[in-house]
């Protein structure tokens, strides 16, 4: 058969695969040109990127945990006019849709922020309603139906781009945030960013990390995050870009099954550099043994019962 | 900044809990600068999940060969630690930014603590043939005659060697750190170059500060990427901020970091 079709869009953006890198594991990009073709990628999604240049969380900021990491990076950031300035024009040069992920302190700190966004080169916004690492921020919004639905309605009118609302798992039910997100106005959801996590170094009797929690990611957390793409995908009709633990093909493919129309390789970049390129292949010759023509065909087809 | 597979042709316990693995890694050994380090994937699998950063302690362009310190002390080094000849490494590297060139005659003290000596015995290595007339001095502790690891290769390589234990089972009695001010004072070094626990180079920083001397040091700190991606191994910046030990790093002026913020007052 011919190759099949992998293509695929997300809130009118197409991407010539599902295959993009989850914000934050992915620097801007270029730090990854040495080990990976970045022209093969359906997307690259950035780092966040805030209003003002932000230094960070004091060290240790990432600790390993069973089949994951902790992280309290704390958004550092060069902020939005240096990334625009220093940091988009070699992202627009690989040739592939730029989605930038966002965050603020305030609906009107995002709402300048996609403003200044709505620049050549870049193809989407992602808003990070849920960053878990930084007080009364993102998470404060990501976890409070009004404020997701209020924070994205207006991100929808700061900027014409597709806006993608970033869901957090730190919440009772992640549907009800993602009603709330699609009443907003969002044209896609990404999910799930990652767990509130902590961890103890028992000898010194202190937390591992400087910021005391973390941000929970890799495989470890992979089962809640299928879980979490089932239920938003029946709850909610708007595209899904799933993430959450993915290493190889067959991990990506429990999320398109779930229902997400792209997959998101985050913490796996940091052990194998090329891992979103074995995805991507992988993702090939799967549709090829199953008779897939098109990875969409694959999107939801989960058969329950 | 490469990627490349590395063999372990030997793992040599040089102390208890402490490993050296002689490895063939024809390109590592090529391009490798003392004070770079190679960020080695412990297995195929995702437990344990991250890379491990380790020092070149020794790299041999004509041969080919890479040796790695180890020290087990967590999940992914107690794997290494069993690890036999034969068994392939998946590495980054080299990565990072190597040790800065002396001024002048090559006159400097080295200083270590523990398995912080890798990065140093290279070093002694390296300037033993960039320059004509090296002389090298170093200081080396640890808490026993047990974490003076690899000492025998250091000291084969300096001028002058000093150990210090704080337990008194080797060398000096006392701290590393005690004995370097005395030191500074007897032979002006042109340049002082440490590696070990960060709240050893904070009193090194501060000492070689004192007296005026400049002092290079080369940091450890949790990593994510290796490569600058992810921010995880930010350490305080004397400029204020941050900066990462896998980029701007691992060898840093001491004069770069904010200490007091690294280590408290």
């Amino acid at each position: 058969m011919s190759a099949p079709d992998l293509s695929v869009e997300i809130a009118g953006v197409r991407l010539q695969n599902p295959v993009m890198s989850a914000s934050g594991t992915f620097g801007y990009g270029m730090e990854y040109e040495p080990y990976l073709d970045l022209s093969i990628l359906g997307a690259i999604v950035t780092k966040a990127v805030t209003l003002e240049e932000r230094l960070g969380n004091p060290p240790p900021r990432v600790r390993e945990t069973p089949a994951g990491m902790l992280n309290a990076i704390g958004l550092q950031n060069p902020g939005v006019e240096v990334f625009i300035r220093d940091k988009l024009p070699a992202l627009r040069g690989v040739g592939v849709p730029v989605i930038v992920n966002i965050s603020g302190r305030s609906v009107e700190e995002f709402v300048r922020v996609a403003q200044m966004l709505c620049v050549d080169g870049v193809a989407a916004l992602e808003v990070n309603v849920s960053c878990p690492n930084v007080q009364e921020e993102g998470m404060y919004f990501g976890v409070d139906c009004d404020l997701t639905g209020r924070l994205t309605a207006a991100v929808v009118d700061a900027c014409d781009r597709p806006v993608i609302v970033k869901l957090s798992p730190n919440v009772t039910d992640i549907t009800s945030i993602a009603r709330a997100a699609a009443e907003g106005g969002a044209h896609a959801l990404s999910l799930i960013n990652t767990l509130v996590g902590m961890s103890i170094d028992t000898e010194r009797r202190r937390p591992h990390l400087g910021n005391v929690t973390g941000g929970l990611s890799g495989p470890a957390i992979r089962p809640i995050a299928v879980r979490m793409v089932h239920e938003v995908a029946r709850a909610v009709d708007l595209p899904i870009i799933g993430m959450g633990g993915i290493a190889n093909a067959r991990d990506a493919l429990e999320f398109i099954l779930a229902g997400a129309t792209a997959v998101a390789v985050g913490t796996m970049n940091f052990v194998e550099p090329s891992a979103m390129a074995a995805v991507i292949d992988g993702l090939a010759d799967h549709c090829r043994r199953h008779g897939v023509a098109r990875i969409t065909d694959l999107v939801g087809a989960l058969q329950v019962g | 900044m490469a990627r490349a597979l590395a063999t372990l042709m030997l793992r040599e316990e040089v102390a208890p809990g402490h490993y050296l693995l002689h490895t063939d890694c024809p390109e590592v050994a090529e391009a490798s600068a003392p004070g770079q380090f190679v960020h080695l994937r412990v297995g195929d699998g995702t437990d344990p999940l991250l890379r491990r950063p380790f020092s070149v302690m020794l790299a041999q362009p004509a041969t080919g060969e890479v040796q790695l310190l180890v020290r087990a002390v967590g999940r992914g080094t107690e794997i290494i630690a069993t690890h036999q000849a034969g068994t392939r490494y998946d590495l980054l590297g080299p990565l990072g930014n190597g040790w800065g060139a002396p001024a002048g005659e090559a006159n400097v003290l080295l200083v270590a603590g523990g398995v912080g000596v890798a990065p140093l015995i290279f070093l002694a290595d390296h300037l033993r043939s960039a320059h004509p007339r090296p002389y090298v001095r170093a200081l080396f502790g640890g808490g026993t005659q047990d974490a003076l690891v690899c000492w025998t290769e250091f000291a084969a390589r300096c001028e002058e060697f000093t150990a210090v234990t704080e337990d008194g089972s080797a060398g000096d009695q006392g701290l590393v750190t005690d004995a370097l001010a005395p030191e500074i004072e007897r032979s002006r070094p042109d340049m002082v170059y440490a590696c070990g626990p960060d709240a050893m180079l904070a009193v090194v920083a501060g000492i070689c500060a004192q007296a005026e001397v400049p002092c290079q040091v080369s940091m450890e700190q949790w990593m994510g990427c290796g490569v600058g991606a992810c921010l995880g191994c930010a350490v305080p910046a004397t400029a204020g901020g941050y900066v990462r030990v896998c980029t701007e790093g691992p060898v840093f002026g001491a004069e770069e970091i904010d200490w007091e913020r690294m280590v408290g007052p």
